[in-house]
């Protein structure tokens, strides 16, 4: 099966590969049927996410009454979502934090999965069942030994970790699902170009930065992708390390506002959608990051 | 990796230095030392945060009290309160599975080294020495951890010393048997490598290339392991056997080890049986599928008649909620798997609109829990006006109770016709409704991924298949699949462990009404954990949940090995 | 080769951040450690009211100048609103910040974790009264009882005897040698909110007092409406449960105090009472949020829940009515219909509790609490939060806001008739098994064989749970 993986050709121009039934004018059922099916479920996907939109921007007896769309759409509600819930306090916050653990993460997991996936070293299998198994325990009984070092940790080093950036991020900036997850696709790279590599004289990290990571531009932005949303949505952890506003993030915001808007709905969806739109908005314009394919980066640099 | 260490082989022309960097051995050597430079920030992290809580909730597992984070020590009665007798076959068969799995990878080993003609038994000693400093070393660490742990008491008792807690740190840990176990640790590393160096430096590069110490090391601390799960077995069947004495009690953990053990050896035998018969022909294949179903049977019989007798005082709430956490991982994982690869694939193409598609199939997963899951609570409500009862009236059918409905769907299909025994009624309608939502949501992380995964394939196969005039499923059958089979393989394996281990929806979407058939194991364990405050017994399920994972892991890995390709 | 901007981008913009993340911790630790604060820059008096007692147990404690931090469940307008009134509290020049944390649940697993790892929790939290409990098995709080006898900083037989009894004393375990570990700053009461027109418009006079004249209204409502709902919301929790026990003239806890009884007469009469109810269309279940926006759309006549529900069922009656272009409809709370002679009521609420920390945060602590229930300052604090007062003296601070908010007078006037929920240490999990088995009736099991099985597992509970605490 080796033989599948031929060696790269230079990027070929756009998309050689596209479907051919386009351009006539004829009928493609397998067309018709792939716009079905995409249709269907994407009206599966999107009518819970709809229905939220709608019920934001309606005023109370509606959002009560069970209707389905608002008959003026209401705003302002989104106006005090975002003051009630003191977003705008909390929103810088998450910026940073989130950042902050996005950044280590890609980095750490980046050189352990290219460990994992191309260097020989004693206790390679082992270390990677370890791996496996800390995403395996279930995370309420990780959170009391977390806080003892965290708090620990704040006081045997220079600064504190309690309520301050380091409990927030650095928990969070290697996790076993980002090394698993490029070790996949870095094994996946045909092991020609690390022959070819070597030829040219490149070590490893040469290798890494210069060959593996534009080939891997895809679960790279993947892996960046997922360490975002579950920064930016963690809840329960940052409340347990945090007791002030300093370092709170905006999913701290949105459940004391969820909390406060009680049974009204259009105020606790606006409130929500508040929370995800920088992610929406990221996704949509770096979505095309996300499936550049192999050949479109070609070999060189 | 074999393609890896031939590709080496081109440049092995490095002059031979007495420096131990040089050389094939000493380039092995940097690479190593390189590797574990590029593992060590990652490590460190989860070593604090990951591997840290394991060993805390193996060492919590065995103490019992409540909002104590040091409690009494009980042995093995934590997990005896939640499975029953069950716990001592349990451990009687982690060691023997260890014991096994040592003398299995040095068998494999010799076999190596008496092919190739490499030294083999002359490493022993030195892994012996470096494993038994490793077992020491975990060994401190459970004996460190009560004595640290015990600081911030000791920092709130008032009127003691006021001594800053970096001293009582220091204090916690010069205890004499922490200290002992720590530089016994130590001690024994070193020289394990000391002498794997004085062995090493008097025989030929190749034996030294192809040393076995690092085999032995993995089987000593197997061993140690397998003898201290024994160890910690046979007294906690002897307590119980004179706890039973003193109560007038008749106990036969002996018997139920016997017969289960024979019971799950039977199975065993049966599952290889019937692997080997595929292979076989006809007639000899007959014989095999008819020894391996007779054994199957006799395990049935042995497992049947003992197995719910050896559970009978175990913990009912773990139990239904071990069997809720299965239902809602086979209701989910098949779907949002098969799904997700589908849509991915249509979306890989060069259609119109594909990144609009992309952003809505992705809208589930980033949206918060909370809000999409109050939109199920109101589309699924039980009220008869609701969305989908509405629906359901204008085809003529009843409304039914959705999140509120505790009652078994295979009961609820049956009717008033026949009344099913609570494990045959299947997942309650509520968890059927929580299944939708786990699928409905997570489509869109697995198609992300798949994406990824379809993005490095090189386009340039499809080309050449195109040009050779295969059609499209030939070239999904044989391009696509196979070259996707790390990433199919990868989200296999993270669905099985998410799901085993999903809360948060779950959590969110539960209603009283559904009577806690919606409570799967982590609810269970969340609730034992942070309501009730009973660490100990919570740690316990936790581990227990996590050995169902690991050992589903396994079972995944060997059906995925003959079939994941790696470029 | 824009990709290669791209990363370089987020290369400097990464640096850029961390380089600000680090120099951020100069000013974050502010907020971390304000506790041990040296004592303001004044010397001690020797005399005057701030001067450290010469006798009892705080003879010597200064407890001038602290810095006090108070973990709290309010949120939003609440905790601003809170915020300014502890503005106002200048005593021995002591602070006390308020920290909202959420929720009490949050507060719990802080609590429990920062003891867990020596980390110190704020000075003042709060919490119920089952949670001081299971702090106190890590002998985490203070007894207040020191405080509250003490000569110097203590109450005055007057003051103790304005609380209301069963409030005061809530705080009190019996399990933990009669210690005091909580005092309570407000309380709210189990309550039937009620829709006065559409009484009216069905030709009744006013609420319902009895569970028959209950039943009659709620089923003319249900038969009105005509769609399943209209009649009465149900309510399935543990608290519910209780308020119907109790109405019905019974009790869920045993005459010590130690043990549950959810199998008495009076729970069978309730639960069969309700079932019946459920049956008949006149109650129905609303699980998707708070009852509130139901019962302000007019889709139930009754609704059952706490009197802190108050502002919130005013502002949602104003805004539908205002919405669909008509007058508000009039609206009460009532006692929960009783076979009692009198009403019996469930009142409930959590409770503040000092943490052990130094003795002059514990004092300044207890000055704040003894502050804080003044009446004139619980006045002020019932304002902003709809809760009750603990305490007779309020009343006369009160006048106003009595006239001006109707329902929450009639819910004041039947604080007279309250009793309380259980603190067992069991009675976080038992609340949980209680709404289990209300529903398990609603949906059908036999009323005996459910609360009898409650009755024993909740007690095994409790059992099992003392052992450990042994």
């Amino acid at each position: 099966m080796a033989s599948q993986t031929t060696p790269l050709a230079p990027p070929t121009a756009g998309k050689a590969s596209a479907d051919d039934g386009r351009n006539g004018p004829r009928f493609d059922m397998g067309q018709i049927l792939t716009y079905a099916v995409l249709l269907t479920g994407a009206v599966v996907a999107i009518v819970p996410f709809f229905y939220t939109v709608s019920v934001s921007l309606m005023n109370l007896t509606e959002a009560t009454g069970g209707a389905w769309l608002p008959r003026a759409p209401q705003w302002g509600n989104y106006e005090q979502a975002w003051r009630d819930a003191s977003f705008s306090l909390y929103f810088m916050n998450s910026v940073k934090i989130t950042l902050i653990t996005v950044i280590g993460e890609l980095v750490f997991c980046t050189l352990a999965a290219y460990a994992f996936a191309r260097m020989e070293f004693p206790g390679k299998a082992f270390l990677f069942a370890l791996l496996l198994s800390t995403l395996m325990l279930p995370e309420a009984v990780t959170w009391v030994p977390n806080f003892i070092t965290v708090s620990w940790l704040g006081r045997i080093g220079p600064i504190p970790w309690i309520n301050n950036w380091p409990a927030l991020t650095i928990p969070f900036m290697a996790g076993a699902f980002g090394i698993f997850l490029l070790r996949q696709f870095f094994q996946q790279i045909p092991n020609e170009l690390w022959d070819s590599a070597q030829i040219d004289g490149a070590g490893h990290l040469r290798y890494l930065v210069r060959v593996m990571l534009p080939l891997s531009k895809a679960p790279v932005m993947t892996l960046a992708l997922f360490a975002f949303i579950g920064s930016w949505n963690s809840l329960a952890w940052p409340i347990l390390v945090t007791s002030t506003p300093d370092w709170r993030p905006i999913s701290y915001g949105l459940l004391a506002f969820l909390d406060e808007a009680g049974a009204q709905f259009h105020l606790q969806m606006a409130g929500s959608i508040i929370t995800i739109a920088p992610i929406l908005i990221i996704y949509f314009f770096t979505q095309k990051q996300f499936i550049e394919g192999i050949a479109t980066s070609g070999l060189k640099g | 990796m074999s393609t890896t260490a031939v590709g080496k082989q081109v440049r092995t022309v490095t002059p031979a230095r007495s420096n131990i960097f040089a050389g094939r051995q000493g380039r092995k050597l940097r690479e190593a030392l390189l590797a574990y430079l590029f593992l060590f920030p990652a490590f460190l992290i989860i070593g604090l945060f990951g591997l840290f809580p394991l060993l805390f909730a193996a060492y919590q597992s065995t103490l019992v009290g409540l909002n104590r984070i040091v409690g009494r020590y009980d042995g093995l009665n934590n997990y005896v309160r939640a499975i029953d007798n069950l716990t001592y076959v349990l451990f009687f068969w982690l060691a023997a599975l260890l014991v096994f799995m040592a003398l299995r990878s040095i068998m494999q080993a010799r076999r190596t080294a008496q092919e190739k003609q490499w030294a083999f038994w002359i490493w022993a000693p030195s892994g012996a020495i470096i494993g038994a400093g490793f077992i020491l070393f975990v060994l401190f660490i459970f004996r460190a951890l009560p004595a640290v742990l015990e600081v911030p008491q000791l920092m709130r008792a008032r009127g003691g010393p006021q001594a800053s807690f970096q001293q009582l740190l220091a204090q916690a840990l010069a205890a004499p048997p922490i200290q002992q176990a720590l530089w016994g640790a130590l001690l024994f590393i070193v020289a394990g490598i000391a002498l794997h160096w004085y062995i090493a430096r008097r025989r030929s590069p190749r034996d030294r290339l192809h040393n076995a110490t690092g085999v032995f090391t993995g089987a000593a601390v197997m061993l140690l392991s397998a003898a201290y799960l024994l160890w910690l077995t046979w007294t906690e069947i002897q307590r119980a056997y004179s706890e039973a004495l003193e109560a007038g009690e008749g106990l036969d953990i002996w018997s139920q080890i016997i017969t289960i053990s024979a019971g799950f050896l039977l199975l065993f035998v049966a599952w290889q049986l019937w692997d080997s018969a595929s292979h076989r022909q006809s007639n000899a294949g007959t014989a095999l599928r008819l020894g391996a179903a007779a054994a199957l049977l006799a395990s049935a019989w042995f497992l049947i008649g003992e197995l719910p007798r050896a559970i009978a005082a175990g913990d009912d709430t773990w139990w239904y909620g071990l069997l809720a956490t299965l239902y809602y991982s086979m209701g989910t994982i098949p779907i949002q798997l098969g799904v997700a690869l589908l849509l991915a694939t249509l979306l890989f193409q060069d259609i119109w609109g594909k990144s609009v598609f992309r952003i809505i199939y992705f809208v589930p997963y980033i949206a918060p829990f909370v809000g999409t899951a109050a939109v199920f609570r109101i589309i699924f409500s039980s009220r008869p006006s609701a969305p989908v009862n509405a629906f359901l009236r204008s085809v003529g059918a009843d409304p039914l109770a959705w999140l509120n409905e505790p009652a078994g769907i295979f009961q609820l299909m049956l009717g008033d016709a026949l009344t099913l025994p609570a494990w045959a009624a299947g997942p309650s309608l509520a968890l059927v409704v929580i299944i939708i939502y786990g699928t409905w949501s997570f489509v869109g992380f697995n198609t992300v991924i798949f994406l990824a995964g379809l993005g490095s394939i090189p386009r340039e196969l499809y080309e050449a298949a195109s040009i050779d005039g295969g059609g499209r499923w030939a070239q999904f059958r044989h391009i696509t699949l196979p070259l996707l089979s790390p990433t199919i393989y990868f989200l296999t394996l993270y669905s099985v462990i998410g799901t085993f281990k999903a809360f948060n929806h779950i959590y969110v979407l539960r209603t009283a009404a559904a009577l806690g058939t919606t409570d799967t194991a982590s609810v269970v364990i969340f609730q034992t954990f942070k309501r009730d405050t009973r660490y100990g017994y919570a740690s316990a399920l936790a581990i227990l949940l996590l050995l169902i994972i690991l050992a589903l892991t396994a079972v995944n890995n060997r059906l995925a090995s003959k079939r994941v390709f790696y470029g | 080769m824009r990709h290669k901007h791209l990363w370089m981008m987020v290369l400097l913009s990464s640096v850029v951040l961390l380089m600000a993340a680090c120099a951020a911790p100069a000013t974050a630790p502010a907020a971390e450690a304000p506790a041990a604060e040296a004592p303001a820059a004044e010397a001690p008096a020797a005399e005057g009211p701030c001067a450290p007692a010469t006798e009892g147990e705080w003879a010597g404690v200064d407890p001038s100048g602290q810095t006090v931090i108070w973990w709290h469940n309010h949120t939003g307008s609440r905790d601003e609103q809170l915020t300014a009134l502890l503005a106002q509290f200048d005593e021995c020049g002591i602070t006390v910040v308020s920290q909202s944390q959420g929720g009490y649940d949050e507060i719990r697993d802080k609590v429990n974790a920062s003891i867990a790892a020596g980390e110190q929790p704020a000075a003042l939290i709060a919490g119920y009264q089952n949670d001081q409990a299971f702090y106190q098995l890590n002998d985490a709080l203070v007894d207040l009882n020191t405080l509250i006898d003490d000569p110097k900083w203590g109450l005055t037989p007057e003051d103790k005897a304005d609380f209301y009894a069963s409030f005061f004393d809530q705080g009190v375990h019996p399990a933990f040698g009669g210690q005091r570990l909580g005092f309570p700053p407000n309380r709210s009461m189990e309550m039937i909110y009620y829709n006065q027109t559409w009484l009216e418009e069905l030709g009744f006079d006013g609420p319902p007092t009895t569970p028959d004249e209950f039943r009659e209204m709620a089923c003319a409502a249900a038969e009105a409406k005509g769609d399943g709902s209209g009649g009465f919301i149900l309510r399935d929790d543990a608290s519910a449960v209780a308020a119907w026990t109790l109405a019905f003239g019974g009790d869920i806890l045993n005459e010590e105090g130690t043990s549950y009884v959810y199998n008495s007469q009076a729970t069978i009469d309730a639960m069969t009472w309700l079932k019946g109810m459920y049956d008949d269309g006149c109650a129905f279940f609303f699980t998707e949020g708070y009852p509130n926006t139901e019962f302000a759309a007019r889709n139930a006549i009754f609704a059952m829940g706490s009197s802190s529900g108050i502002p919130f069922y005013a502002t949602d009656i104003q805004t539908i009515a205002e919405q669909e272009g008509r007058d508000p409809d009039e609206w009460g709370v009532a006692a929960v219909p009783h076979t009692t002679p009198d009403p019996v009521q469930n009142v409930y609420g959590g409770d503040v509790m000092i943490v052990k920390t130094t003795p002059e945060q514990e004092l300044a602590a207890w000055l704040f609490i003894k502050w804080f229930t003044t009446p004139e300052i619980q006045a002020e604090w019932v304002r902003i939060s709809g809760y009750f007062p603990t305490r007779a003296g309020t009343a006369e601070f009160l006048g106003d806001y009595i006239n001006e908010n109707v329902q929450w007078g009639q819910a004041l006037a039947l604080l007279p008739y309250g009793s309380y929920e259980p603190q067992l240490i069991s009675y976080q999990a038992t609340r949980d098994a209680a709404t289990q088995a209300f529903n398990e009736i609603m949906q059908g099991a036999d009323i005996q064989t459910t609360i009898d099985a409650l009755t024993g597992s909740a007690n095994e509970m409790q059992e099992e749970l003392m052992a450990e605490v042994e």
